[in-house]
């Protein structure tokens, strides 16, 4: 097991290795994390190095474990908490399920609570198997769950002291497990919280109920999934079966092996700037109004007095809500109820008074508040849907450069270019929600005062403005034919892809500052926490390396 | 699936010694999933007096398994429904354990009844009434304790002589009382109608 662990570890410095490497090597490239992709541009993107130079300089943070290498990671676990605290692997199972597999978590409490208290938080007790059989031989003992006197050979003392007999065991065994408690399965005496030994739950539930057991195993294994922070299923459909496991920060989003790429946080599709928190909220409230909104705001307007909704159904323009209280559908004013041919009691509808007209005014702003960033939001997601069959267009260019082209050889930069506007627009059309939230009373009410909050907008506003200008620009470059140029006007083209490639980046870069620094840094919001930009792209998780899976699993 | 071995031997066991503890349990009929428990009301409680039932119902799992339990007899409660009759108590839910009996979870549930948790409410009328009104509520609790779980707590001889006292002969009161099955209220409108 010690060799194991010198196996990764070596294998992190490898990679540490070949991303420094590729760093020293190219200073200038737009490097793509893409296997296929691994031909870079030459020179034109000073202004990226550092950017590139900071993120690669952290090692891979997450990977895919496969269903077969479950049991070898969680091994990985359990060996650390064993190997410090020297305890047996059931042992260290118990601890670091209650701990929520955080092995870290385990070493704080252990070096500032000490052993007893970690291990009675958790419900553990060991004690020597010498401890065990010599209080109990083969003395009669009356179980106190049957009442029935048996020898000692046919019970068995948990770690807690604990005896009773196999067959109530066994039993209760039985229905912990079918109940879904296969985890924590504790003693059966009153007020004792001590979990039983795996390892004798195993042996007396397999005499009667090997199919059992198994289920058990099964509960067992996926406990490093279910309860564990840094590791979750990942959340394709159909399953691929293959969890993710992150190394530090888990506020990011990755890319399983299977390609689908998602939030780590909530498990639903990557958004960031969102925070996961907004993402949840503008998603629900999309589904509520999406395809009320356009109507509604077409065909209605506010009652006053309730601010419901009010669609016009007669030629009068005096009309009622459904609440009893009429209105002039001219300017929306409250009136009284009955009107001769040329006036409406209680109202002057030319006249224009500020106040009456406020609070429906209020409830009409929100909704086209709404509307607006529903509007941008879901334009930049078209976008992003139409853009996405820009890629095998692009391929077909690549093809017929390839074949013509003397001068030019490498046509990464398309890919390249491609790539940058994927991942920025996908930022742009996210940025929406976030600014409904961020500028919105929903969460924010207190947040900031009325004046800062129309700063800090138009800030946010100006950085949004200029990415979306470059994204466009950028869109129309890579759409032009320039498949069919000459040489001299690809190379052009080539340029404008580069550099606007690189100002996009940049802009992305900036509203990420704008949104950590003056934004959510200022409000002091625990609860929205964003996925930091990566330049390049959502982070695709490594495999578990191999040679640690294979000599782990022969290692058992 | 039911031990019923176990059950047998808990029953005997509680039967033993029903003078200490008041506690009774009982086969409802032939079947030994199916029980009666009864418990006193806790003394210094609006419950002193009364006898309260308790259905008692042994799932497959018993005892890993804990039992049903509910009250047969209305009873006013923050963490009893005063409609069902549903006991809202951790040991007859997750913490349960097979090393507690029927008598021990009687037991805990009379201790319920001197202790109620109005934090934790099955039944959140009472829970209010418990918490903003206690003066009501032992009142209303010690009403539901006469009417509910006194009915034949009085016996015969009682009866007569509170008949009396009110005014109407002793030959006629016992005739009455017998002819309606010693009921008091009934004797009292047969006797009043007469």
């Amino acid at each position: 097991m010690e060799e194991d662990y010198k196996n990764g570890s070596s294998y992190d410095e490898y990679y540490d290795n070949v991303y420094a490497a590729a760093n020293d090597d190219d200073d200038d490239v737009d490097v793509d994390v893409d296997v296929d992709e691994e031909e870079y541009v030459d020179g034109l993107q000073e202004p990226e190095v550092e950017t590139n130079r900071s993120l690669f300089s952290a090692r891979p943070t997450c990977k895919v474990i496969r269903k077969k290498y479950l049991l070898a990671a969680q091994k990985e676990d359990l060996q650390r908490v064993m190997d410090l605290l020297s305890l047996k692997e059931h042992h260290a199972r118990t601890l670091l399920i209650y701990y929520r597999w955080d092995v870290e978590k385990v070493f704080n409490v252990f070096a500032d609570r000490g052993k007893e208290w970690l291990y009675s938080a958790a419900g553990l007790s060991v004690r020597s198997s010498k401890d065990l059989n010599s209080s109990h031989s083969s003395n009669e003992v009356t179980c106190q769950i049957c009442f029935e006197d048996v020898s000692g050979n046919e019970s068995t003392i948990m770690d807690c002291g604990h005896c009773f007999c196999n067959s109530c065991w066994t039993e209760h065994f039985i229905v912990k497990i079918n109940e879904g408690q296969s985890r924590r399965i504790t003693c059966m005496a009153h007020k004792c919280y001590s979990i039983c030994d795996e390892e004798v739950i195993r042996r007396l539930v397999s005499v009667k109920h090997p199919d059992v057991v198994e289920k058990f195993d099964r509960f067992l294994l996926e406990s490093y999934i279910e309860d564990n922070k840094r590791v979750k299923w990942c959340p394709s459909i159909p399953h691929c079966g293959n969890a993710i496991r992150v190394e530090c920060d888990e506020y990011c989003e990755v890319e399983c092996a299977c390609g689908v790429q998602f939030c780590f946080s909530c498990s639903s599709e990557a958004h960031s700037p969102c925070s996961c928190l907004m993402w949840k909220l503008w998603t629900k409230k999309c589904q509520d109004e999406s395809e009320t909104v356009n109507w509604v705001t077409v065909n209605t307007k506010f009652c006053p007095k309730c601010y419901k909704p009010v669609e016009k159904n007669g030629g009068c323009n005096l009309v009622c809500c459904i609440c009893g209280q009429p209105f002039c559908w001219l300017c929306g004013g409250a009136t009284g109820k009955s009107h001769t041919g040329n006036t409406i009691q209680g109202h002057t509808c030319g006249q224009y008074k500020e106040g009456e007209v406020e609070d429906a005014e209020c409830a009409k702003k929100q909704l086209f508040r709404y509307t607006h960033y529903y509007n941008q939001f879901k334009g930049h997601t078209d976008s992003l849907k139409l853009e996405a069959k820009l890629k095998d267009k692009l391929q077909e260019k690549i093809v017929i450069l390839e074949a013509k082209s003397q001068q030019l050889k490498d046509f990464s930069w398309v890919t390249n270019g491609f790539n940058r506007l994927f991942r920025s627009r996908s930022i742009l059309s996210y940025s929406y929600p976030f600014a409904y939230y961020v500028f919105g009373d929903d969460l924010f009410k207190n947040g900031m005062t009325q004046k800062e909050r129309q700063i800090k907008q138009n800030l946010f506003e100006d950085q949004q403005q200029q990415l979306q200008a470059n994204i466009e620009k950028l869109s129309m470059v890579l759409e032009e034919p320039f498949a069919d140029w000459e040489e001299k006007d690809v190379l052009q083209t080539r340029m404008k892809i580069i550099t606007l490639s690189g100002v996009t980046d940049n802009l992305c870069k900036k509203l990420y500052e704008c949104i950590d620094n003056d934004l959510l840094a200022p409000l002091q919001e625990a609860t929205h926490n964003i996925a930091p930009y990566r330049s390049m792209g959502v982070e695709k998780a490594s495999e578990l390396p191999q040679s640690l899976t294979r000599s782990k699993i022969g290692g058992q | 699936m039911v031990d019923l071995a176990r059950v047998q031997k808990e029953l005997q066991e509680c039967n033993r010694d029903v003078e200490v503890s008041g506690i009774r349990v009982s086969p409802k009929a032939d079947s030994l999933t199916n029980l009666v428990g009864t418990i006193p009301g806790p003394l210094g409680t609006p419950y002193e007096g009364g006898t309260f039932k308790i259905d008692i119902t042994l799932p497959d799992g018993y005892p890993f398994e804990p039992p049903k339990m509910r009250f047969a007899t209305k009873v006013w409660h923050p963490n009893i429904s005063s409609q069902s009759g549903a006991i809202c108590l951790d040991i007859l839910k997750d913490q349960w354990s097979p090393a507690l009996t029927l008598k021990t979870a009687l037991l805990s549930v009379q201790a319920l009844l001197s202790a109620p948790e109005p934090d934790d409410p099955q039944d959140a009328v009472v829970a209010q009434q418990y918490i903003r009104e206690q003066n009501t509520f032992v009142n209303t609790a010690r009403y539901w304790t006469e009417a509910f779980a006194k009915t034949s707590s009085l016996g015969v001889e009682e009866k007569v002589q509170k008949l009396v006292e009110m005014g109407f002969p002793e030959d006629i009161v016992r005739s009455t009382l017998e002819a309606v099955g010693g009921d008091e209220n009934l004797a009292l409108e047969k006797l009043c109608s007469a």
